[in-house]
């Protein structure tokens, strides 16, 4: 179970590196939208897995949070990446198209002919 | 790094609990507000927009719980909570805690004081170069010479090593000496060491400031290096760590010298417990000891050699390849005039003599060898009060868990795992451990400064320190550690194998814990007891070994009226002349002060453990071949004998015409007058001191003395000879003795100011009377005798301590049985004796015990004694009937209170 867990939050933390890389300074509402938007609403972000994963990014060093106020004037919690979040960023994606890059080739024709 | 940063984010995250909940309860419920919003933009009705965004996040409270657990150390919490929980466990009952903390902060403390010493004294390694390679050269057998100090050689036989030994990349020497420096117009004593040049550059030692000698500069001219390397502890004492000095002339024994440099901070030479002050280059012998050259004397040995060995060699490799060297030094050493004509058994003996060697990598120091064997003795003795101490806490610990078996039992059947049970247990012992070794740490301070007291005071322990550092702190935090493993694991492990339901069942619940904890509890007991058998018959061993030395008669009377004191004219440059007339002037002027008896000085300071000895010579008997001829020689000025006590047996005291020009005289004692002249008066026979070949027995005896002590008790009566101090000749120090009617206390500064009368310069040292210098003399001996008695009685209190505690369980688990017993008319008096009978069971196991250990340890101890054997009975009845009275004195109050038990209410109780 905790091993699923932490695949599932290894990569939630790259989405929400990317998102913030993409999107600016932004809410953890918004930053749960956004996932569920660009994933075409296939994955769905609830609190329990959105909020102790931001926790943990603050706790590294990867994102700053400030309080703020909303579009909608509502006071809100924002997110920001930080340096060391935009060297994790890269380091990360690079390291994902790495793994996908291999898994890919295992399930590519060649692979199964040879 | 990431990780570090997180864990101290969330270690402050322990502290701000409540504002980062509100925060993170905020933060939610925008988010929540958000979604709402938006889902009502998109077209729901508010309920539906609400119960949609509630079922889209998921559970508020998961996300709070989650989030807590990742915001703080959940490790760290619980052990904080359970903490607390034992801190308020431990505040409850007072006086267990009292007891437990206050024996293991006993026995942390007193290991600790006695492991500062031991560290100090025998495991350090000296802060040099790599000082594995360091070692120690001497040679054994006969060298048909003198020798001073231990593991003495000849400069020559050192000039040799230093040049021919193939092993050693350098080889060194030194020589420890008194030195009075003179600063403008103060003059003080110090102990200088005299290294060869190549000293510091061997040991790896440079300066703090200027130069420090080297072999080039300062080993090559005889008597041609008037310059001094001052420590860097004597350069801040004395100096104000004034950088001016460098450069400075200061008079060494009224020799002009120069400073030339400080040594490294931190280093204070090769003697772990004693410390020069300053440092000279040997060739300057003849002037820093007046009267005694020596440097080109093959049969004087005085220098000790230490040398770095040459990597690819052992230890016993490179001692192996000194031996031919040895023996090719030895051969050549024979054609010479001094050893020429000795005959062939001797010659057969000298060339047969052997090179040994010793690991110098912590040192060489005369003290460590006298003291080392009682340290060692008292840490293993201070090691069982220790061990005694955590039996005891164990015991109270196992008597707690008992008590507390049914809330122990309910937590376990309200859900609580056994793991969290025995985390909370563990916190206990922990928590005492720490506090017990927190106080027996303050305690090893004040114990150690006790300590320093035994070991002789003459400026020789200015290197050994009662503060702490960090190799002491460690060995204290290991000791506090152990300990708590040792006590309080087997009271956890036993605590956590109640049985649920048999607990839980029984109505008020057993008092006395399981069957299982008593016996536990009760060996134990018996552990105690035989470990304090131990100790106790140590400490009365020792005790012995104590009062017979110091009863042990001296010879001289009424020792603590008689004042010594030394001077030492000839290092403030006195000739011969002058300090013959000086010694006189003092002795003159010391006889007129009101309160003084008599007074009298000599040339060997008795029972400080100094000796000169000498082959004599007597008339009518040619050079002795196969005869003890060795005698135990000193020099004495009239009025000496009467000053201490000592009867004049026969023929009369020196008297002040025995000086230069007059026939010269000499006075014996009974154990020399018996073993060379039997029954016959001594008086008015021949002898002389047999300094090689044209010796005379020129020496007139006139006086026969009872016997006394010289070098000390452990070493007896001497067969001894002595001469006037004026007829010897002898450019040296001498220890006065004054007799006084007034409190010795008082007398001491009107000596001293008595002497400077005369030469307002004149160090005076060694001022005591002469108990304290036996005293002194004893200094190990007093040690093992006061510490072991000391932890004797501490190991007694605690087995009693402990055998009340358990006889208090058993008879409070037989409350019934008791009861009935007296109900059926069992009278008190059985009642107490059934109790006692076991009690008395479990000393009877312990003792035994302990006397089958003690007889296999006293062969350990035998050379610590002096006058009783390591397997003495007596001692051995006298350690259990102590220990029997003191522990079944501790068993009689609970037995009493069973026979007061009323019957009635024993009968109700449950």
């Amino acid at each position: 179970m905790a091993e699923k867990a932490d695949v599932w939050q290894g990569t939630l933390a790259l989405m929400v590196l990317k998102t913030l890389d993409t999107l600016g300074p932004l809410h953890g509402y918004g930053i749960a939208r956004r996932i569920g938007q660009t994933s075409g609403d296939q994955l769905e972000v609830r609190y329990g897995t959105l909020y102790p994963a931001l926790l943990k990014l603050e706790q590294e060093g990867f994102i700053s949070a400030e309080w703020g106020i909303s579009d909608n004037n509502r006071r809100a919690k924002y997110y920001t990446l930080t340096r060391a979040g935009r060297r994790q960023l890269e380091k990360e994606s690079r390291e994902w198209d790495r793994t996908t890059g291999i898994i890919a080739r295992f399930f590519s024709p060649s692979e199964e002919a040879s | 790094m990431r990780a570090f940063r997180a864990f101290l984010f969330r270690l402050t995250g322990v502290f701000d609990k409540g504002r980062k909940d509100l925060e993170l309860a905020e933060e939610l419920e925008s988010h929540l507000r958000m979604q709402i919003e938006d889902n009502l933009r998109s077209g729901m009705t508010p309920g539906q927009a609400r119960r949609a965004a509630l079922l889209k996040s998921g559970g508020v409270e998961l996300a709070k719980e989650t989030c807590r657990d990742r915001r703080g150390l959940p490790v760290l919490e619980t052990a904080i909570r359970d903490l607390h929980h034992t801190l308020r466990l431990l505040s409850r009952s007072p006086a267990f805690t009292l007891v437990a903390v206050l024996s293991l902060a006993l026995g942390i403390g007193a290991n600790t004081a006695i492991f500062t010493l031991l560290d100090q004294l025998m495991l350090r390694r000296l802060p040099v170069k790599h000082p594995e390679q360091l070692q120690m050269i001497w040679t054994t057998g006969p060298n048909f010479g003198s020798n001073q100090g231990s593991r003495a050689s000849s400069y020559p036989m050192y000039q040799d090593f230093q040049q021919r030994a193939p092993a050693f990349s350098q080889v060194f020497c030194r020589y420890y000496t008194p030195l009075s420096i003179s600063l403008g117009d103060q003059t003080e004593r110090v102990i200088g060491e005299l290294v060869s040049g190549n000293y510091f550059q061997a040991l790896g030692i440079g300066p703090a400031l200027g130069r420090v000698f080297s072999p080039e500069e300062d080993d090559r001219i005889y008597k041609g290096h008037p310059v001094v390397v001052l420590s860097h502890q004597y350069w801040v004492g004395r100096f104000g760590a004034d950088t001016g000095v460098i450069g400075q002339k200061i008079l060494v024994n009224n020799y002009p010298m120069v400073i030339v440099g400080v040594s490294a901070a931190g280093f204070s030479g090769i003697d772990p417990a004693r410390s020069p002050q300053i440092r000279i280059p040997i060739q300057m012998k003849p002037l820093m000891t007046p009267g005694s050259d020596n440097l080109g004397d093959r049969r004087r040995q005085w220098v000790q050699i230490f040398a770095r060995r040459k990597p690819g060699y052992t230890m016993q490799s490179a001692q192996a390849s000194l031996q031919p060297l040895l023996t090719a030094i030895l051969r050549i050493e024979l054609e010479s005039p001094a050893l020429r004509d000795i005959p062939q058994r001797e010659r057969d003996q000298f060339l047969a003599r052997t090179v040994l060697t010793e690991s110098a990598a912590n040192g060489y120091s005369d003290l460590r060898r006298s003291y080392s064997t009682a340290l060692v003795v008292l840490m293993s003795m201070v090691g069982v009060v220790l061990l005694i101490a955590c039996f005891n806490v164990a015991s109270l610990l196992i008597a707690r868990a008992a008590v507390r078996q049914k809330e122990l039992a309910m937590r376990l059947a309200i859900g609580a795992s056994r793991g969290q049970l025995l985390r909370q247990l563990s916190m206990e012992s922990a928590v005492l451990a720490v506090m017990g070794g927190a106080i027996g740490l303050l305690l090893a301070v004040a114990m150690v400064q006790g300590l320093l007291r035994f070991l002789p005071a003459n400026g020789m322990l200015a290197t050994l320190r009662a503060d702490p550092d960090w190799r002491i702190l460690a060995f204290n935090a290991a000791l506090a550690i152990a300990t708590a493993l040792l006590f309080g694991l087997a009271p956890a492990w036993q605590a956590l194998k109640v049985d649920l339901w048999s607990t839980l069942k029984e109505g008020a619940g057993s008092v006395g814990g399981s069957r299982g904890s008593v016996k536990l509890r009760k060996s134990l007991v018996t552990a105690q007891v035989a470990f304090s058998f131990l100790l106790v018959a140590g400490a009365l061993l020792f005790v012995k070994t104590l009062l017979n030395l110091k009863e042990m008669n001296s010879g001289f009377r009424d020792i603590d009226n008689l004042i010594t004191f030394q001077i030492d004219p000839a290092r403030s440059g006195y000739s011969l002349p002058r300090l013959k007339a000086f010694y006189q002037q003092v002795l003159e002027n010391v006889r007129r002060l009101p309160g003084v008896k008599s007074a009298g000085y000599a040339w060997v300071q008795v029972l400080s453990g100094r000796e000169a000895d000498w082959d004599v010579l007597e008339e009518g008997h040619q050079r002795a071949e196969d005869r003890e001829t060795q005698a135990y020689v000193n020099g004495l000025s009239p009025g000496y004998w009467r000053t201490m006590g000592v009867p004049l047996l026969e023929g009369r005291d020196f008297e002040d015409g025995d000086v230069g020009g007059h026939p010269k005289v000499a006075i014996v004692n009974r154990k020399f007058a018996s073993t060379f002249f039997g029954n016959r008066s001594p008086i008015g026979r021949r002898i002389g001191l047999d300094t090689g070949r044209g010796a005379k027995p020129d020496t007139e005896i006139v006086g026969l003395v009872e016997d006394s002590l010289y070098e000390g008790p452990r070493q007896g009566v001497r067969r001894q000879v002595f001469f006037p101090f004026p007829q010897m000749n002898q450019s040296v120090a001498t220890a006065f003795y004054v007799r006084t009617s007034a409190d010795s206390g008082s007398m001491f500064a009107t000596l001293r100011r008595k002497v400077l009368e005369l030469d307002a310069t004149m160090p005076i040292y060694e001022m005591k009377t002469l108990e304290d210098q036996l005293d002194e003399t004893l200094g190990s001996e007093r040690l093992s005798a006061t510490l072991s008695a000391a932890f004797g009685v501490l190991a007694t209190l605690l087995a009693a301590v402990g055998l009340y505690g358990v006889m208090a369980l058993t008879v409070a688990r037989r409350t019934r049985e008791i009861g009935l017993r007296m109900a059926l008319g069992a009278r008190q008096g059985a009642v107490l004796w059934m109790v006692m009978k076991e009690a008395f069971g479990l000393l009877g196991i312990g003792l035994a015990l302990g006397i089958f250990c003690a007889y296999l340890l006293s062969r350990y101890v035998s050379s610590q004694l002096f006058g009783v054997v390591a397997a003495d009975l007596g001692t051995a009845a006298v350690a259990s009937i102590t220990l029997a009275a003191v522990a079944g004195g501790a068993a009689l109050v609970p037995a009493w209170r069973a026979s007061r038990i009323d019957p009635i209410q024993a009968l109700h109780h449950e």
